[in-house]
């Protein structure tokens, strides 16, 4: 670490480690639980499933046990081209989201610009927009025939690697900023104090106070998106053109060709590059300093001419442009025949086909539930962590962040293998909401889990101690100590796991019933029939119902906490 | 927080406990999956509902591929009694074989042979056809003429603006490829489909979407399912229905009964009433191939400009052979053709 010497009296960064305090008995038990029941439940729903996939991709078309699949994969025509192009676009992805970013979230925790709620509300529209979205959004913009093309006059072509790394962004870019903004919340205003007096410039202490404070937030982050980009093939088919991908593998052999020996090993295949999160929980076991102390004092934003109004430029031009792409569907849902007759109308929003907006409620109902129920579980599982012998803690952390690297299709399929099966007790679940809240938490389980570990953090150990040294119940500390800190974090992953449940398609469509009707999958249904704006028109509902559930669970929010204090 | 936290995790698991209770199969409860059209189910199903009151009618429909990854997923213990109108390529898979029961459903005796199974296993009382959705107003723009066959398509005027969907990925995109070959023979077929290759700017990973791409303007050419064009058609789009007069490939909507159906029953009463006359009337609605003798000539497809007698141009596909086939053409497209 190549930190000045800017140790203040007794802040060590060692000084932060958890002495190992004899605790009582209900205590270690409460913490043993907090694990244990997520473990399970992660085993069960997460673990148990890959294992049928690991089966899959080892049975041999001929019924024996074997590598055969993985050998026909690597015989297949193009197949290392799809694996460099996969490299390619994760990596361009990564480098891409991770600039833009860190910049957002700095943005809106460490300056002092203007518009920040207009800035974080846009970042979340790609996660609260189904894909379709995203995807016409694009083409309307800079297709062929898009707005774009149609004002310069050439006929831009946006298929292939320009169209997809656009699409990959878009999709990312709100989940990078999700980690990095929970690593970027809490600092010590003291660190930079001292650095000042010391007459650091700003870029020093930048670069030796802020940039290490954030390493496993940018970490982290980076590996959930390159994670996500090589696992994804929603972009890449709709908007890759011919540059193929290793995931699309997946669908050319599962939905193309009804084969699921191949698909099954390319899906194990993609779990590889999870294995960099070993080294990053290396890094996760080192403290971080300047933050969880105590006493620490937050740093108040001062305005900064040079640095904030560049960042307010970029930052801005960023969100117009996510606003933009969503925003030209839902125009083009009110009108009648996108792009040639331009009128205004509403008939695209009679929808009567495929369930008509019953599903909506179903969807908010299994969403709140995926949410609570996954919020509730990495809380536990992140707080018990702590605590645990470094051996077992590792275990559980690698379990934890595996889910990323498995494509939706794959999961749905896992979930088919494993829960349904007759006569065994989990059958009960098939075909139940419940089932498929949780596919949807798992879908997006290292997300959350990176996510809380990142601003857990933050939480002063030694504070913990002190709380519970002088005979506050664990439930106390955790009301006074951990939740104050973590309530930022703990709603970001509440509406994260929320927004997302709302609009995933890849997974459950391999789950609904003719009696479960969910949003996503009416959207997706209203597409293939052919009646695109009024799946348009069903994606501004969702997407409408989505915020206006989210501000009105931040406004009782608000409410509960005020009373409380009062 | 705490407080919120833990009254939203009751009332998720208050909601899940409810969803959690075993959807009971009552007698008379039938579910089936089908690949048909969204549009075309909900009358089908009102009409197959009023004609059978005592049935509950409960019925999944996804697309073609999903459906069949679906299906051999839960192989291990279907969940569905019928499969009604679903790609025969695919029916023909001998995993799906396995697990449908031969039923003769009433009416299936006056089907030609070409429209059912020798022994009974399946039968297909429609069908859809290849087609190209051309833009008229881009083609008018570039001052091209309208193309009329698939060798028209070969034509460098149209290079760049023609996309077709990707065998590997697409049902449509095999029976394609397939029809040309069939009707070409191997040698000539290849040869051909590689001249065909260099007019393609996009083999697009899903059967509708070059129709769609079509009339968003995006390529004036796309070759894609006369279902797509119709539809787009009806919507305003400035799009024209070609159909291929040199083969067009055509794919049967097969139905079949599962061999694990708890209610055998019902499901044969269903499968019988799709062959039903009144059932034939409604198709007429939706569909350029009825295959049930005597049903009229479909209203959608005399509008969007097909031939009366819509068996001319189709190309006699032979499906048990583009079934066997399906691997080894696929490899050679990838080899030779794919990108």
């Amino acid at each position: 670490m190549t930190m000045p010497a800017l140790t203040l009296p007794g802040k060590t960064p060692n000084a932060a480690r958890p002495r190992r305090l004899h605790r009582p008995l209900d205590e270690r038990l409460l913490y043993g639980a907090c694990v244990l029941v997520p473990v399970v439940a992660l085993v069960l729903f997460f673990l148990l499933p890959l294992g049928t996939i690991v089966w899959r991709s080892v049975l041999e078309e001929e019924g024996g046990v074997g590598l055969a699949n993985y050998l026909a994969l690597f015989r297949t025509p193009g197949i290392l081209r799809a694996v460099g192009n996969s490299l390619l676009v994760g990596g361009a992805t990564t480098v891409v989201c991770l600039l833009l970013g860190f910049m957002v979230a700095y943005a809106v925790q460490r300056t002092r610009i203007p518009g920040k709620r207009f800035v974080a509300a846009a970042l979340s529209l790609p996660l609260l927009a189904p894909s379709l979205v995203l995807g016409l959004g694009l083409i309307f913009l800079l297709g062929r025939n898009g707005l774009v093309s149609n004002l310069i006059g050439t006929r831009l072509n946006i298929y292939g690697f320009p169209g997809l790394l656009i699409a990959n962004v878009l999709y990312a870019l709100p989940q990078a900023v999700l980690i990095i903004q929970a690593a970027l919340r809490q600092s010590d205003a003291r660190y930079y104090d001292a650095a000042e007096v010391m007459g650091a410039t700003r870029w020093q202490q930048f670069l030796g106070i802020t940039l290490p404070n954030v390493k496993f937030g940018l970490l982290s982050a980076g590996f959930v998106v390159f994670t996500v980009t090589i696992t994804d093939f929603g972009n890449a088919v709709t908007i890759g053109g011919d540059f193929s991908v290793l995931a699309t593998e997946i669908y050319n052999q599962v939905t193309g060709q009804m084969r699921f020996g191949i698909g099954a090993a390319v899906g194990i295949l993609l779990l590889l590059p999870t294995g960099i999160a070993v080294y990053i929980e290396r890094v996760a076991a080192q403290r971080q300093f300047g933050t969880a102390s105590e006493s620490a004092l937050a740093p108040v934003p001062d305005y900064v001419p040079m640095r904030d109004i560049p960042l307010f430029l970029a930052t801005m031009t960023l969100a117009l442009s996510i606003v933009a792409v969503v925003a030209t569907v839902v125009f083009a849902s009110f009108v009648r025949l996108w792009p040639y007759r331009l009128d205004l109308t509403l008939k695209h929003y009679s929808i009567t086909l495929s369930g008509g907006y019953d599903p909506l409620w179903t969807s908010l109902a299994v969403s709140a539930g995926a949410a609570a129920i996954g919020t509730a579980l990495l809380f536990a599982l992140v707080l018990g962590l702590r605590r645990m012998p470094p051996g077992v803690a590792k275990a559980v952390y690698l379990l934890a962040v595996l889910p990323v690297g498995v494509p939706g299709l794959v999961l749905g399929l896992s979930y088919i293998f494993a829960f349904n099966l007759a006569g065994t007790p989990l059958h009960m679940l098939y075909g139940t909401v419940l089932l498929l809240a949780l596919c949807n938490f798992y879908h997006y389980h290292t997300q959350g889990f990176l996510t809380m570990v990142t601003g857990m953090r933050a939480v002063p150990p030694a504070l913990e101690e002190a709380a519970s040294c002088l005979g506050g119940g664990v439930l106390r500390v955790l009301g006074d100590v951990v939740v104050p800190v973590m309530v930022p974090t703990l709603l970001s992953v509440f509406f994260f796991l929320f927004m997302r449940s709302m609009v995933t398609l890849s997974a459950i469509i391999f789950l609904v019933t003719p009696s479960t009707n969910l949003a996503a999958v009416t959207v997706m249904r209203l597409d293939e029939a052919g009646f695109v704006s009024q799946a348009a028109a069903f994606s501004t509902c969702i997407m409408a119902a989505v915020a206006a559930a989210a501000l009105a669970m931040r406004g009782a929010l608000s409410l509960a906490t005020r009373r409380k204090v009062a | 927080m705490v407080e919120f936290a833990g009254k939203s995790l009751l009332a998720g698991v208050v909601l899940m406990g409810v969803a959690v209770l075993p959807a009971v199969a009552q007698a008379g409860t039938l579910t089936v999956y089908t690949a048909l059209e969204e549009d075309e189910i909900a009358d089908y199903v009102a009409a197959a509902k009023k004609d059978l009151p005592d049935i509950d009618l409960k019925v999944l429909r996804l697309s073609t591929g999903d459906l069949g990854a679906r299906m051999l997923a839960e192989a291990s213990n279907p969940q569905h009694d019928v499969i009604w109108g679903w790609a025969v390529t695919n029916m023909l898979d001998p995993r799906v074989m396995a697990l449908v029961e031969p039923y003769a459903a009433k009416g299936s005796d006056a089907l030609p042979a070409a429209y059912k199974g020798a022994d009974a296993s399946w039968f297909a009382a429609t069908g859809y056809m290849a087609a190209f959705c051309v833009n008229t107003e881009l083609l008018k723009a570039k001052n091209l003429p309208v193309p009329t066959s698939w060798k028209d398509l070969t034509n460098p005027v149209y290079k760049g603006e023609v996309v077709m969907p990707n065998p590997v990925s697409s049902g449509t995109g095999y029976l394609q490829i397939a029809a040309i070959l069939q009707s070409q023979g191997n040698e000539k077929g290849w040869q051909f489909l590689k001249t065909l290759d260099g007019n393609i700017a996009q083999y697009i990973k899903s059967g509708s979407k070059p129709c769609k791409s079509a009339r968003s303007g995006e390529f004036a050419i796309g070759a894609s399912l006369a279902f797509a064009a119709i539809k787009s058609v009806e919507e305003g789009f400035p799009l024209k229905m070609v159909i291929p007069t040199d083969g067009a490939g055509y794919e049967l909507e097969a139905s079949a009964l599962m061999k694990t159906s708890k209610n055998k029953e019902d499901a044969k009463r269903f499968l019988d009433w799709t062959l039903s006359p009144k059932a034939a009337a409604l198709y007429t609605k939706y569909k350029e191939i009825v295959t049930i003798p005597g049903a009229p000539v479909a209203k959608a497809a005399e509008e969007a400009g097909l031939p009366a007698d819509v068996q001319k141009v189709l190309y006699p596909m032979d499906f048990a052979k583009s079934a066997a086939e399906r691997d080894a053409i696929l490899k050679t497209w990838q080899g030779s053709i794919g990108r």
